[in-house]
């Protein structure tokens, strides 16, 4: 998982982003890789789409009212932060109108930071699906064919009620310790990563770390 | 009735200088872990020793713990010399590891000596919770094994001037090359704690390579081969290269940065806040400090700031010694007194030293505090994006005023570039107007990032979350700021990119909280150091005493 964060950071890096959006959509994907789901192929496919697309055009155009991009569609990392920032205003009872916006799996882990930020329940609902985050753990009535959507519509943050009643929250979701990430999504991130990496030369090589010295010794 | 005495000033604490004479504790990793397994009587076995007359094979070394044992899988291989590099770069060592967790089978060991002696370019799995590899001290190496063959001791002042047989040039933890993550193992007790995994992984290490240099004396004159004196084997510990891979890690973990120092400085505080000391604590006291003063003696580098910083430090430790003979250690608060006049008449090293020594007396008083040096960095992670902005600038007044001084404009304020090569994926440090790395940046310059958000900030009055949806190049900064403002011992109050700022000060810091000793800077970026010297080994730990990391004084002395 350290390392599926790693790759991730530095991939949404490399594919433009600022550093402080890679950090979080590192923690993302490794959040939904621990649930099992496929967030690593899905941070792939969103950012084959953004790499080369304006960073600024991708966020909410206004926090208020219904959240949506300046231009298409709006993407999970850029909404998420702000999702994940607001977090006292959820739990103030604000309801959260956002769409539409891509990959939405990646949008979750946003949500359950901010629930536990506060402490408060809140439910995130997109087409099919609907997952509650209360006292640190996540239920969810889920069809995985909504989560996996390429794209949802419209997607809704509300408090989930206090307190919420867990039977009906559905099924309660387990962590897992291990990512198993393809071959093609593993190629994707490293190509997108490299672009982080500088050019190594003789010079930098030997004056980079500091040494040069012999070890015989 | 006496005040209690506030943990020191951040500003005062986390400058580079001060850091980078930070020295081993009560609190330090190496401890934790040892007083943990006498406390709880582990058992330690050698079930696999099967190396040939050439040095080559492998063993395993099982420790038992109340609930689950852990084992080193050592290889040991014959190395040319001219393959001999501590650089992180090296694809050839003198013996590789991993920690096992529990007792491996074998086809563990199949499929570890298929991978292990491969480091970075093998696979280890979830079984497994380290990687690491040593290589040997040639020089002491040879005359320990040529003594001990021919039925002689080795040379104690040769044993001194070098201080180990062999030394680590990297010690991977969780997560690291498939290994195990942190997750698996931090709900363990024994687990918990920082970097106890790596660091039982080192003092397995030491015992295998104590076993070893007498295992290949025997070989090599099974006749006349002797085993060495116990005291004088106590004096060997580990050695370790480390270079610039660990400079980052204190940047990128603000919390637990905050987690280690925050403990040392509450533990310092409370022992300068007691009223009074017995006169036994005194006497204690005042004989640790001639066992410093030993430790410092024993202490050699060849590099000219260490030299300075050592001369220094002798010279602190004569004149502690001389104040601490008339001194009233008894009444009055005497630590804190004792504190006061050495803020004016000591080095920084000397500083340091002393305030890690006055920990020593008080295990009981402070010992506790090493459950707060873990942390869950997800708690802190999360941004305040309804904090108004004006309250963030206020914040980045308070935690980062010594930026707002700096003239950023200026080349040398920002002269290095943090990055990352391409050829080994290493953390490396460049220069931003010499070489084309800036593009390649990597966030650790908090202090020139706050100057910029401080600007930043200068005309706006609104939500954080809606400035840093406009603004996403300082959502970083922003983190760190909030983080910061909770937690004071955060964030190194010193200036990362400046051009004469020496890595090794931020190396120095993290292995003194792994309690190593003997730091020895082989340029600004790298240095080696010694790990678990006059440590009990694992049959002597039952013995329980956890007073090992100052040399002994001679018999006719105590």
């Amino acid at each position: 998982m350290n390392e599926v964060e790693s790759l991730a950071r530095k991939a949404v890096r490399g594919a433009g982003y600022d550093w402080g959006l890679a950090e979080e959509a590192g923690k993302a994907t490794r959040w939904t890789c621990a649930a099992g789901w496929p967030g690593a192929t899905a941070l792939a496919h969103l950012l084959d789409h953004t790499k080369d697309m304006s960073k600024a055009e991708l966020g909410p155009a206004s926090l208020t009212g219904t959240w949506v991009a300046k231009q298409g569609v709006l993407c999970p990392i850029t909404t998420g932060a702000s999702l994940c920032d607001l977090a006292s205003d959820w739990a103030d009872g604000r309801i959260a109108e956002i769409g539409p916006v891509m990959q939405p799996m990646l949008l979750i882990p946003y949500l359950v930071w901010a629930a536990d930020r506060t402490g408060a329940a809140l439910s995130l609902r997109l087409e099919g699906l609907r997952l509650t985050r209360a006292e640190g753990e996540t239920y969810l009535h889920d069809p995985d064919i909504a989560r996996q959507a390429a794209q949802a519509d419209w997607v809704r943050v509300e408090p989930a009620g206090v307190p919420p009643v867990k039977a009906d929250l559905g099924a309660r979701l387990n962590r897992a310790y291990r990512a198993e990430l393809s071959r093609e999504t593993v190629t994707t991130l490293n190509r997108l990563a490299k672009r982080t990496y500088a050019p190594e030369t003789e010079s930098s090589r030997l004056g980079g770390a500091g040494a040069g010295l012999s070890d015989n010794d | 009735m006496v005040d209690a005495i506030s943990p020191r000033d951040p500003n005062e604490v986390m400058k580079l200088d001060r850091l980078g004479s930070a020295h081993q504790c009560r609190l330090s990793f190496m401890r934790q872990l040892l007083r943990r397994m006498s406390r709880e009587n582990w058992a330690f076995e050698t079930p696999v020793f099967d190396i040939d007359a050439k040095g080559v094979g492998h063993a395993v070394y099982t420790a038992r713990g109340p609930e689950h044992s852990y084992s080193l899988v050592a290889f040991a291989h014959d190395l040319p010399p001219e393959k001999r590099s501590d650089r992180v770069i090296a694809t050839a060592w003198d013996a590789t590891f991993t920690l096992f967790d529990g007792v491996p089978d074998a086809d563990d060991i199949a499929r570890l000596s298929k991978n292990v002696p491969l480091q970075e370019a093998g696979r280890v799995s979830d079984r497994e919770l380290s990687l690491s590899r040593a290589n040997r001290s040639v020089r002491l190496w040879d005359h320990v094994v040529d003594t001990l063959a021919s039925g002689q001791q080795p040379d104690a002042a040769k044993v001194g001037d070098v201080g180990y047989l062999m030394r680590t040039t990297a010690v991977y933890g969780s997560g690291k090359f498939g290994a195990a993550d942190r997750e698996q193992t931090r709900h363990r007790p024994e687990c918990a704690g920082p970097f106890q995994v790596e660091m039982l992984s080192v003092y397995l290490t030491r015992s295998f390579v104590m076993d070893l240099v007498e295992h290949m004396a025997r070989m090599k004159a099974p006749d006349t081969a002797v085993p060495i004196d116990p005291d004088l084997r106590r004096r060997f510990g580990i050695g370790n290269s480390t270079g610039l891979g660990m400079a980052p890690f204190l940047v990128t973990h603000p919390a637990l940065l905050n987690a280690w120092v925050g403990a040392r400085e509450e533990a310092l505080s409370r022992v300068r806040s007691l009223p009074k000391a017995t006169a036994d604590e005194a006497a204690a006291f005042r004989l640790l400090v001639a066992r410093a003063s030993l430790h410092a003696n024993a202490w050699t580098s060849e590099h000219p700031l260490q030299i300075n910083k050592l001369q220094a430090l002798r010279a602190d430790m004569i004149a502690l010694q001389a104040h601490l003979a008339k001194a009233d250690l008894i009444s009055q608060q005497p630590w804190d007194r004792l504190w006061e006049w050495a803020k004016t008449a000591l080095s920084l090293e000397g500083q340091e030293q002393l305030a890690a020594l006055l920990l020593e007396p008080y295990g009981d008083l402070v010992d506790g505090l090493t459950e707060c040096m873990a942390t869950d960095e997800h708690v802190t992670f999360p941004i305040d994006g309804t904090m108004r902005t004006s309250v963030l600038r206020e914040i980045l007044e308070g935690v980062y005023g010594w930026t707002l001084t700096i003239d950023w404009d200026a080349p040398e304020s920002h002269a290095r570039v943090w990055y990352v090569s391409e050829a080994k994926l290493e953390p490396r440090l460049g220069e931003r107007y010499e070489e084309p790395i800036e593009p390649y940046e990597q966030p650790l310059g908090p202090g020139r990032d706050a100057a910029r958000l401080y600007v930043a900030l200068k005309e706006v009055d609104t939500s954080v979350a809606a400035f840093l949806l406009a603004h996403p190049e300082h959502r970083h900064i922003a983190r760190r700021a909030q983080i910061a403002a909770r937690l004071p011992y955060a964030e190194i109050r010193d200036n990362t990119l400046s051009a004469t700022m020496l890595p090794i000060d931020m190396l120095r810091l993290k292995l003194s909280f792994f309690g190593a000793c003997h730091f020895d800077p082989r340029s600004d970026r790298w240095l080696r150091i010694n790990m678990f010297q006059h440590a009990p080994f694992p049959h002597e730990l039952a013995q329980g005493s956890d007073d090992w990391t100052l040399p002994p004084l001679p018999i006719a002395a105590q």
